[in-house]
Parts: structure tokens; sequence; C-alpha cells
């Protein structure tokens, strides 16, 4: 299990930075903007719920993304590199190696586009091409406006009822996962049996994308830590994926 | 000892690389059709006008004021969020399965998303910083009281602190206590009164 997927309980760090602020740099917009823009044109939404006509929207972009595509990016990295660059540095990186990979632009379009921008600052000022077709914009507004509901009709019977008291797998880990590590092998409490499945669009390696039931668990801190940092009246909840667990 | 963490601040050539690398990433996509030149600042503005924390505001107001409204957005926050004179579609996109869980004197909420930034976009818009931070998110699911009292929240022993963890699935928020010397305020004057902060649980609300 990576660092990345395992923060829970660190010890050793710093007193919180309470930076309020969305993005802190101008650019990071940007690449919230286009991240953002690929989730609402993904192909997939013909599929998805509420179902949308994605294929007769006029974008040359046909590529599936999802939360999980830009999740699997991060999670992939070297977990020393992870921690050495800020939240939408790691966007910017996965994103324009995306589109790299997939073909959309190449790298010595994006290198060169970078250099003339670096070196001229007219450039670098100037405004970004307009035009482009509007119906991309509705599509992206519609998005926004109705979703991507991972929820889906239950297949099979939820296999565990509120009260039952479940221990969370030690799951092998490949690149992504939705489980925090910290939480492997320790026990807790089913409060809550969310109602229908889930998805999470695609198959990862650790077993979840098809629908499945999801519980809102109750751990105990004694059962999840040692004495030093903990706090003795105090519950943490976590809503898990049934694949995850197993009768405690 | 301090420490070298440079937190959220770093060179300006690093940023300047990263602004200049948006902008041939972004030309590039609105050449090649994929977005137009109009996407990303419509997605910005988006968040600015339609999809933001007034959202919850004004959710957390109408249920000071209204103990029906409460009940509803305390059973399925997405319903009352439908009962609403929102724009279109406050249970879209990263909000289609809310849940908010309420303050009282003897308990206390916080929300965190460990493995990245999971948040309830429809009513509280997009996330600060903190809570995409790693030192936040490693250590509120085990010392929530410390990580509360450096956030200005002290509370006493006897508080039980109940830390939510959202996911992709089920985005979480907090309910926050009505201040006193509110009384007789408007449901718009009481609205004012909110933070993003106090609605996740890092802050509490003050007049």
């Amino acid at each position: 299990m990576k660092l990345q997927h395992n923060l829970g309980g660190l010890e050793g760090l710093d007193p919180i930075t309470p930076e309020i602020e969305v993005f802190v740099e101008p650019w990071e917009k940007r690449i919230f903007g286009i991240h953002t823009a690929m989730m609402a044109l993904s192909n997939h939404l013909d599929t998805a719920n509420p179902q949308y006509m994605i294929d007769q929207v006029p974008t040359t972009f046909k590529s599936f993304w999802t939360w999980g595509h830009l999740r699997m990016g991060a999670e992939a990295m070297h977990p020393f590199e992870y921690f050495q660059l800020r939240y939408y540095e790691k966007w910017l990186g996965g994103i324009s190696g995306f589109f790299v990979s997939e073909g959309y632009i190449t790298q010595e379009e994006l290198d060169t586009r970078t250099a003339e921008l670096l070196e001229s600052s007219e450039k670098a000022e100037a405004p970004l091409p307009m035009g482009g077709n509007p119906a991309i914009d509705t599509q992206v507004v519609k998005y926004l406006r109705e979703g991507d509901s991972p929820m889906r009709p239950l297949a099979a019977p939820a296999k565990f009822s509120v009260g039952d008291q479940v221990r969370v797998k030690n799951t092998l880990v490949a690149d992504h996962t939705r489980l925090p590590g910290n939480l492997q092998g320790h026990v807790a409490e089913v409060v809550k049996v969310y109602d229908n499945a889930f998805t999470y669009f695609f198959p990862t390696a650790d077993g979840i994308g098809t629908p499945m039931p999801v519980y809102s668990l109750a751990f105990k801190p004694e059962e999840l830590w040692a004495e030093s940092l903990m706090d003795p009246n105090s519950l943490y909840y976590n809503d898990i994926f049934e694949v995850y667990l197993e009768a405690a | 000892m301090p420490s070298n963490y440079p937190g959220f601040k770093y060179g300006a050539d690093r940023e300047t690389f990263s602004a200049a690398k948006v902008k041939a990433l972004e030309s590039l996509l609105i050449e090649k059709g994929v977005i137009t030149g109009k996407t990303v600042d419509t997605i910005l503005g988006y968040f600015e006008t339609e999809m933001g924390p007034f959202n919850g505001a004004k959710l957390v107001a109408k249920a000071w004021v209204d103990p029906a409204f409460k009940k509803l957005l305390l059973e399925d926050c997405n319903a009352a969020c439908e009962a609403m004179d929102f724009p279109e579609g406050m249970s879209g996109a990263e909000g289609e399965h809310m849940r908010i869980v309420e303050n009282t004197p003897e308990v206390h909420n916080v929300i965190v998303c460990t493995l990245c930034s999971c948040y309830p976009w429809p009513t509280l818009g997009l996330p600060p910083y903190w809570f995409k931070d790693p030192t936040f998110r490693a250590r509120v699911v085990r010392e929530p009281r410390v990580v509360l009292s450096e956030f200005g929240v002290q509370l006493d022993e006897s508080v039980k602190v109940l830390v939510w963890d959202s996911s992709a699935q089920i985005r979480w928020w907090v309910l926050p206590m009505r201040p006193p010397g509110t009384e007789g305020m408007s449901e718009a004057q009481l609205a004012a009164l909110l933070t993003p902060e106090a609605m996740m649980g890092v802050a509490t609300v003050k007049v």
C-alpha cells in the first residue's frame, strides 16, 4: 500500500495551514476547468444516469474520463513525488500526460507552445483563441446541472445489515483504490446500508466497479489507533464498498 | 523545531512554468476542437454564480428557522435542495448523494476526504486548500480535537467528535449550531453569517 493510500493517522506533521482559498494561483483555475470539461464530455455518458446524447456533441474528445481516472494518475505516482507536488500540479501533470498519450496533442507541441509562452510576456498575456462549437459548452453546463450519479439497481441483496460487525479486508492494492489503507484489518459497525448499489464506472484491480452495496461504517478510535494522539471521545465514519468487507 | 515544509507556496519560477504549461494546453485543446474558447470560463462562472457555499448557507439558515425543513434536510439533503428556489441542478455534479450531520452542544461533526478531496459541490462549491492538504487529511481522523483547536474551535473533552470521511459515492457536510444573539434575524441575515468552514465543521458561526 502506497503512502498516498495510507495517510490517515500519519505522525510528526505540522500544524494545519488554514488556507481558505480554493485556488492559490490563477493558473490552477484553468486546469480545474479543463478536467471538469473532460468529465462533462466523457464518452461513457451515453450509459450514465441520467443518459446524455454524448455522441452527438461536436467535440473531438472521444475518451473515457471520470474522477477515478484523475485519481488513478495521482495515486499511481511515486509517493515521494506525490507529496512534492501541490494539488493542482498533480492535475496538470496527469491531464496533460493523458492528452499526449491519447494522441490529442504531441509532447513536442505542448513543450514548444509552453516555451513560446515562457519566452514572450506578450504571448503569455495574450488572450486564448476564441471559437469552437457552442454545443460543447451546452453539454458542459447540462452535465454540471444533471451530474453522473453512480447509483444503480441492486443486483443481489446486501450481505450485511445495520448493527453487524464487519472487518475491512486486507486487499492487495495496485494503482488505485477507494479504501483508506489504515482501515485494513480493522472492525467496524454497520450504521447504515445505503439504498440501491453504486458503480465506480470502471473496474479497479481491488474489485470495485460493478454496482454493489455501500455501507456507512463507524470505527471506534481504540480499534484504529494506538494510544498516542488518539481521541477517546470520537468516532470515525467511512462509506465503504461491500467488496472491501467481510463478517467479523 | 521550525519546519521546512513549503505548505502551498513555491518559487515564482515554478508557478510561471505551470501557468505557461496550462495555457499551452488549453490553447491547443481549443484549436483541436476538444473544448471551445469559452468552456473553462463557463465552468468557472458556474461556480461563482450558481453552485457554491451560498446554497449551503441558505439551506442552513432555513433549517434554523423551520423545524420541518430541518428534519427534511437531515433525512434527505437532496430532497431539501429540490424544495429550495435554487437554480436547476443543485443535486447535480458531485452532489448526487449528499448527507448533512447536525452539530449540538454534545456532538461536533467534521468532514474530511482522506483519499483525495471529495466534497458536496452543489451546497458548498469547491473545496478550500486546507481540505486538500495531506496534513489535514492525515491528522483529523486521529486527533480531531487538536486539529479543530488549531482552527480556533475549542471543544470540551465531554463533546463527542464525529469525523465523516467523504467518498466518491456520498458527500458529507455539517449543519452548524445557530449562535445566540440571532433571534429575530431573517433567513438572509442568518445565511450571511455562514462560512464554508462552519459548514465543514472547522469553525463555529459568529455574529
